[in-house]
């Protein structure tokens, strides 16, 4: 990087003050609005998880109570209990179909370049869009069920989406199909980056393909199944648009999410004491897993320059 | 080098070849089977939806439900098509993708090209706040709109995203500019150039790519927003996302499965155009996100 | 250890041919060097001995078996490369015995053989450290190592120097020969460095365009290049090539070459042979190694020296020697002087020429003759 810090012919007087300040005012607006917008925003919703909120935010001091309510709350249970399945499953799924593709994507395909774009046009698409779609194609009567009666396969039952234990599974597969892609380019890309004489030296050795990628290739992926746990992870906590447009959240509260929980809270049944409280839980969450992740990157970085 | 399955002659290998297309074709058709049947569900009547399935094919088909979609549709209490909404959306992406570029491109500038303590602290506050859950800010965000006469209007949602977007396009333009010569710099500077200068006359120019990359991912994330929309914007000025989302959630009379999914297809389009056309950036994109987390 | 034949192997990608019918063969212990410029196929052709590239033409034989076919694991080769490759996510140990592993040799075997080889290398206090703890001189070894324990056949060599400093290089050149005077080794050895080629190898084949110009010792090389394009890539500085023209004098052959200042010398031609005789009237060139032209009383016993006399146009002074730069025929003649010598700048210096050394090539086709 470069330590340009003056010019090196200076004008002297305001002009001159003003080329050295420029920088820092340019950068000033988005210091400000981060400051304020993110900073002080999180510092204020935090402050209205220990209020008197309701319907509107009042700023008398309530203590604990928000947060006891909040963890007396069965919803909440449910909804961290959901975040847990779906969190695991969707990563868990989404990464080993991802390296899955990639793997075989990596075999000379001919039109890989076409598939590839198939397998990733998903992630341009809204979560509303994802939801809707899927919502419909596991419609109980009309949805996949029926499609597999039409075929012959009369005893297929699929009412997932309107069962109470299993509808959260559906949020599962709607996820898994829009992400893995994604997840899909990333190891590819992955992949691609190994060293070819590495490649020869396995031959050489003896080891066959499948071994080649079990004990070499795919140990060396370690920083891109990071990436896509992280990158999973977040995406997964932050879930409010899929789950709205597919179930709404339903049936009942059978696939609330701390996202969708915190919304409800806030917006509809005016507990916005509740719902600050539940938003400082997610922040800690993503906290605990972003900070860890970002420091360690930057790290890393500051060690490649220079 | 392919030290795997490798493209010989024996039969054995040729097999293997075989499974390994009619996997990925499988896996091609799954993920498209979903934009088929938006596609398909759009152009049927009802009664042939009714009765038939989800993979058949419109005996006749029609264009009314993209009609009535447009035009007809119930949002909410009004019913006039969700073509509001798609314009809305417009409205609100094009300002907020060009006004977080620009600023973006100046933070980047700033970050790597003018260092001064502290600067490295601050691209890391920044950073942080590509990654908070947004629920975090509804509530202020909808006092401060509110107070600043902004609640469901155009105008805030614009605000909203310009404000959080910021943190992924100063990441995108400040990689980028971290990569690129000082030396270009330095010989600029001697040359007698300026703050603007460097920027418009050396940087910019030369920064073609990564535009597209922040503009595209830009576009994406804030068209396919419903948070926001929903939370702050979701009257007359709602975008396409929350329209959509009303149109499929109506409980009144009878659920009309074409228009919802033409009402998707509107919804669904625009991304889908830019994905097709310019699908290589969009890619960059999600990886230069993902590298850095 | 193993004998290897190279006959008339051609490599093509679609149209165009990387190798045109190369042959060449490595006795057992042998240690054959591939050397060229880049580009020149050396690497596709050490590739194709690995296995690692298919034949398009022609055969290769390992101890008399045809191994075209054969997959690289079978070949009992094993190979250095040139960025070490070695697998980044095992330890030293494992990343030498990983080939033993693949051959289902019993553990106990396998970690004698470990720890043999590291105390051949000396690298023993790495063994549980990773790739990429390692320096550059130490990955090198570590790679050497994974090639020695499977005690192949046949060892090769990818540039294995190439990415090391300069220091390092000429310390692990010796180190290579040492282990190849010790293990008695067949060793094919590629690089674009002719010095390493002239230290290292028994035998060099110099490549150039997917054409080998010339197979032959390494003095055999120096001494007696088959073309121009040897004689100057093989020797630093290269063989000085004097544009010259063949004359009867008397009973004998001279070679006349023009001076800067319009006087002609005549150059005795020590082993007048039925080619040059038939040259009589033709233009050749004459190659002589800047050793070749020194100082006057510096003279080698037996050998056929004429002196003249030539304006000294630039002096480099390298420390063991000086090298005097002049211009005979029109070119740039190097010169090697002792490092005391007086030649100076733009001043004339005698220098005697050991005519004994000289070769001759045909101007148009720059073959030797």
């Amino acid at each position: 990087m470069s330590t340009i810090d003056r010019p090196a012919a200076t004008r002297s007087g305001i002009v001159g003050w003003l080329q050295v300040q420029l920088p820092k005012i340019v950068l000033s607006p988005t210091c400000v609005i981060t400051l304020v917008f993110v900073y002080g925003f999180i510092i204020w919703t935090t402050y209205l998880s220990f209020s008197r909120s309701r319907m509107f935010p009042n700023l008398k001091w309530a203590g604990l109570k928000p947060h006891e309510n909040l963890w007396a709350n069965p919803v909440w249970y449910k909804a961290i209990e959901n975040l847990v399945i779906f969190g695991v499953l969707y990563i868990g799924i989404a990464t080993v179909l991802g390296l899955f593709l990639a793997i075989l994507l990596d075999q000379r395909i001919r039109q890989e370049g076409l598939i590839r774009t198939i397998y990733l046009y998903p992630m341009a698409l809204s979560f509303i869009v994802t939801g809707t779609v899927w919502k419909w194609m596991l419609n109980p009567g009309l949805g996949l069920e029926k499609l597999m009666h039409d075929i012959g396969w009369a005893g297929f039952h699929f009412d997932w989406i309107v069962n109470s234990d299993m509808a959260i599974y559906t949020v599962v597969i709607a996820g898994v199909w829009q992400s893995s892609g994604f997840v899909m380019a990333m190891f590819l890309a992955g992949l691609r980056a190994v060293d070819d004489e590495i490649l020869k030296a396995a031959s050489i050795d003896g080891a066959g393909p499948v071994r080649t990628y079990v004990k070499i290739i795919i140990p060396m992926m370690r920083p891109v199944f990071l990436s896509s746990f992280v990158i999973l992870g977040h995406l997964a906590i932050k879930s409010f648009d899929l789950v709205i447009a597919l179930t709404g959240g339903g049936p009942g509260f059978a696939t609330a999410l701390p996202a969708t929980f915190m919304y409800e809270q806030t917006f509809t049944r005016n507990h916005i004491d509740v719902g600050a409280a539940s938003a400082v839980m997610m922040l800690i969450t993503v906290a605990a897993v972003m900070v860890p992740y970002l420091y360690s990157e930057l790290r890393a970085e500051k060690g490649v320059q220079r | 080098m392919s030290a795997y399955i490798p493209k010989e002659r024996t039969w054995y290998h040729t097999v293997l070849r075989a499974l390994l297309y009619t996997i990925l074709i499988l896996f091609a058709l799954i993920y498209l089977t979903p934009l088929y049947v938006m596609v398909v569900t759009s152009l049927k009547s009802l009664d042939e939806i009714r009765n038939g399935n989800l993979m058949l094919p419109p005996e006749d088909p029609g264009l009314a439900a993209w009609v009535k979609a447009w035009s007809t549709a119930c949002v909410s209490v009004e019913c006039s098509g969700i073509h509001r909404y798609f314009f809305n959306s417009f409205k609100m992406a094009i300002p907020a993708v060009a006004i977080s570029t620009i600023m973006g491109a100046f933070n980047g500038y700033v970050l790597t090209k003018w260092r001064f303590k502290g600067a490295d602290l601050i691209f890391v506050l920044i950073l942080f706040g590509c990654f908070i859950p947004f629920q975090i800010v509804l509530v202020p965000m909808a006092t401060v709109l509110g107070k600043l006469g902004l609640a469901q209007t155009t105008p805030g949602l614009i605000l909203v995203h310009v404000t959080y977007g910021l943190c992924f396009t100063t990441l995108f333009f400040r990689n980028y500019y971290a990569a690129f010569p000082d030396e270009l710099i330095k010989a600029a500077k001697l040359d007698g150039a300026g703050f603007f200068n460097v920027f418009w006359r050396v940087l910019l120019p030369n920064s073609l790519p990564i535009i597209v990359v922040t503009v595209i991912w830009q576009f994406t994330n804030i068209w396919n927003d419903f948070l926001f929309g929903a939370s702050f914007a979701s009257g007359n000025a709602a975008p396409m996302t929350v329209a959509l989302n009303n149109v499929v959630a109506t409980s009144t009379s009878v659920k009309e499965y074409n228009v919802d999914m033409a009402s998707a297809i509107y919804a669904a389009l625009p991304t889908l155009v830019v994905y097709v056309v310019a699908g290589r950036y969009f890619v960059r994109g999600l990886m230069a996100g993902a590298v850095k987390g | 250890m193993a004998s290897l034949q190279v006959e008339n192997v051609v490599k093509r990608f679609g149209d165009f041919e990387a190798l045109k019918g190369i042959n060449l063969a490595a006795e057992d212990g042998e240690f054959l060097v591939l050397v060229g410029p880049s580009g020149c196929g050396k690497s596709t052709l050490l590739n194709m001995i690995a296995g690692l590239d298919s034949i398009s033409g022609g055969k290769i034989l390992i101890d008399g078996q045809v191994v075209n076919d054969v997959h690289p694991k079978d070949r009992d080769i094993a190979m250095v490369f040139q960025s070490y490759a070695l697998y980044p996510n095992m330890t030293v140990a494992k990343n030498i015995s990983f080939g033993l592993e693949m051959r289902k040799i019993d553990k106990a075997e396998r970690e004698k053989r470990v720890r043999d080889v590291a105390g051949l290398l000396q690298i023993e206090g790495l063994l549980g450290r990773k790739p990429g703890q390692l320096s550059g001189g130490q990955r090198q070894r570590v790679a050497m190592g994974r090639a020695l324990v499977r005690n192949p056949k046949i060892f090769l060599f990818d540039e294995p120097l190439s990415n090391l400093d300069a220091k390092l290089r000429v310390e692990m050149r010796t180190e290579i020969k040492k282990l190849h005077n010790r293990l008695g080794a067949t060793i094919v050895y590629v690089t674009h460095d002719q010095i390493e080629a002239m230290t290292l190898a028994s035998r060099i084949a110099v490549m150039q365009d997917g054409f080998l110009h010339q197979f032959d010792t390494p003095q055999e090389i120096y001494d007696h290049p088959a073309n121009t394009f040897v004689a100057g890539f093989m020797g630093s500085p290269p063989m000085n090539l004097i544009p010259a023209k063949v004359a009867q004098n008397g009973s004998g052959l001279v070679a006349e070459v023009a001076t800067e200042d319009q006087r002609t010398l005549h150059f005795q031609v020590t082993e007048p042979s039925e080619e040059i005789s038939r040259r009589v009237g033709a233009d050749v060139l004459i190659g002589l190694r800047p050793e070749a032209i020194t100082d006057p009383d510096d003279r080698e016993a037996n050998a056929v020296i004429q002196e003249v006399e030539c304006m000294v146009h630039v002096t480099e002074p390298t420390g063991p020697d000086t090298l005097a730069v002049m211009q005979l025929g029109g070119v740039e003649v190097v010169s090697r002087m002792r490092s005391s010598s007086r030649v100076r700048p733009n001043e004339n210096a005698k220098f005697a020429v050991n005519l004994s050394k000289a070769v001759f090539f045909d101007s148009r086709t720059e073959q030797r003759i």
